[in-house]
């Protein structure tokens, strides 16, 4: 069905141990939806993430993932800058065509997936570099083009502009639209930045204490 | 090199044992060093010394001298290797020591408890020195299957999962996200870890399995541009090193397990001298 979720949650509890981070947590994620989760540093929005990607299974309520999104293969994932190790040596490409492990993309097309993925997001040119001489904002475009190379319906960014400079930043939300407005993925946001809600979001749920405290896009950005 | 192959027809089993222990290592060293821990292979080392001086001095407190059978030694020596590595893969966390911190309890363990058990015992002095300073001259022919077996297992592994491996190593929490089992991998490769170094200590002592685990994996990481190649890279290079070891060592009388691992030593200083990847 197009109208169905592609990810929802009802009442749901996550953390870690028996010690719940995030409370009582209710959304649905429909297909080409930009969403925005704000709020403060510690407010639970990158558990709650961690949650959705299956990496924590909740504490109380549910969280319905789509049949066809269940084994995670075509959900991206942005992880914040700096979660990399750097003990290995990498490209770019090298590095974008580990984002198919476990995806469905056949070994047919994979190099030629990976060169899509680079293009899309403008550092087909950086292909051959190593992904450690880059700058962050080029960096941040390897991790989003490592995403994409799954073909992903829903994408999950965390805090994808965090210590960019502003022009880069401008660019790569310039991406997320064209993003979502071209190829129809579902994007959800994490960030304690308002402005990115306002100026790009279409959905937005503001984050306090591990609860979402104001759902509504107007009431948040009021 | 006449004269090292007028050696060959006697100590062709060490010579072998020695080579396919430096290939075998130097793969799975690769994802030490990708996970950054290379104290671990030293503990890991260390703590299979610690097996082999457990069957030595249980065999002399029961009188029971299967103990001391080379395959006891093995079994203890990889049983102490695996429950090394395990119990690093497990991790530190809130309220937990840290990994480091239990690896470097493990390593300081294992390398003074076998002096103690063994003190009032000569041969079993003798055995802790023979592995602490590493000599190749006890390696059997029938080691050579076990090593080819680990060899084959090790080379089937690295090419069936080194992309999963790769980026569970490089980026864990991306690798959970996309649905790659990275405990489970962590656990395994673990496992296989204190299998392989346990074994190769029991043959060829602390020093020559250590290098071979860390050296040419931190070598060729400064040569090459990408991860996938270290795999092959990590045990030619090894192989590169051990072959002219061996040679030099034995024109020159001197020891070839140092001697392999002082021209390792030398390729990874000469590495960081030419700056080596990244541009």
């Amino acid at each position: 069905m197009a109208d169905e979720p592609l990810i929802a949650a009802r009442g749901l509890a996550l953390g870690y141990g028996d010690e719940a981070v995030v409370r009582d947590v209710t959304f649905a994620v429909r297909a080409g939806e930009f969403w925005c989760w704000i709020g403060p540093n510690g407010c639970g929005k990158s558990t709650l993430l961690r949650g959705l990607l299956g990496l924590l299974s909740p504490l109380a309520g549910a969280l319905d993932v789509a049949p066809r999104l269940a084994d995670r293969a075509r959900i991206g994932y942005v992880p914040q800058r700096g979660e990399l190790s750097d003990a290995l040596p990498t490209t770019v490409r090298e590095l974008v065509g580990l984002g198919l492990v476990g995806s469905r993309v056949p070994r047919a097309e994979r190099s030629e997936a990976v060169r899509d993925a680079l293009a899309q997001v403008g550092v087909l040119e950086l292909a051959e570099r190593s992904f450690w001489s880059l700058s962050g904002g080029q960096r941040q475009r390897a991790l989003l083009a490592r995403a994409l190379v799954r073909r992903p319906e829903l994408l999950l960014l965390d805090e994808p502009t965090e210590g960019l400079d502003v022009a880069t930043q401008q660019a790569l939300l310039a991406t997320f639209d064209a993003l979502h407005r071209t190829a129809r993925i579902a994007l959800v946001v994490v960030t304690h930045r308002h402005e990115i809600a306002r100026d790009h979001a279409d959905h937005v749920a503001l984050f306090a204490d591990g609860r979402v405290v104001a759902g509504a896009r107007e009431a948040v950005l009021a | 090199m006449n004269d090292f192959l007028a050696s060959w027809s006697l100590f062709w089993p060490s010579y072998l044992a020695g080579w396919a222990i430096a290939v075998l290592l130097a793969v799975i060293g690769v994802w030490v060093v990708a996970r950054r821990e290379v104290f671990l292979g030293a503990a890991v080392s260390q703590a299979s010394a610690l097996g082999i001086a457990l069957a030595i001095s249980l065999g002399a407190w029961s009188g029971a001298h299967w103990f001391e059978r080379d395959s006891v030694a093995a079994g203890l020596a990889i049983a102490t290797a695996v429950a090394t590595a395990l119990v690093s893969a497990r991790g530190g966390g809130p309220g937990r020591e840290s990994a480091e911190g239990i690896v470097a309890w493990i390593f300081l363990l294992s390398a003074s408890l076998p002096t103690l058990l063994l003190a009032r015992s000569a041969h079993g002095l003798e055995e802790i020195h023979r592995l602490t300073f590493s000599t190749l001259l006890g390696a059997q022919p029938a080691d050579l299957w076990v090593l080819g077996a680990l060899l084959v297992a090790t080379g089937l592994a690295a090419w069936r999962y080194r992309e999963p491996l790769l980026l569970v190593a490089l980026d864990g929490e991306t690798a959970a996200a996309f649905g790659v089992p990275r405990r489970r991998l962590v656990v395994a490769a673990a496992l296989w870890l204190g299998v392989c170094i346990g074994f190769a200590m029991r043959v060829s002592g602390m020093l020559y399995t250590f290098g071979c685990l860390v050296l040419p994996a931190l070598v060729a990481r400064r040569l090459a541009r990408e991860s996938r190649p270290l795999v092959w890279l990590a045990p030619a290079l090894a192989l590169g090193a051990a072959l002219p070891g061996f040679v030099i060592a034995h024109v020159t009388d001197v020891p070839p397990a140092q001697m392999t691992v002082t021209l390792l030593c030398a390729a990874l200083a000469l590495a960081w001298a030419t700056g080596g990847r990244r541009a």
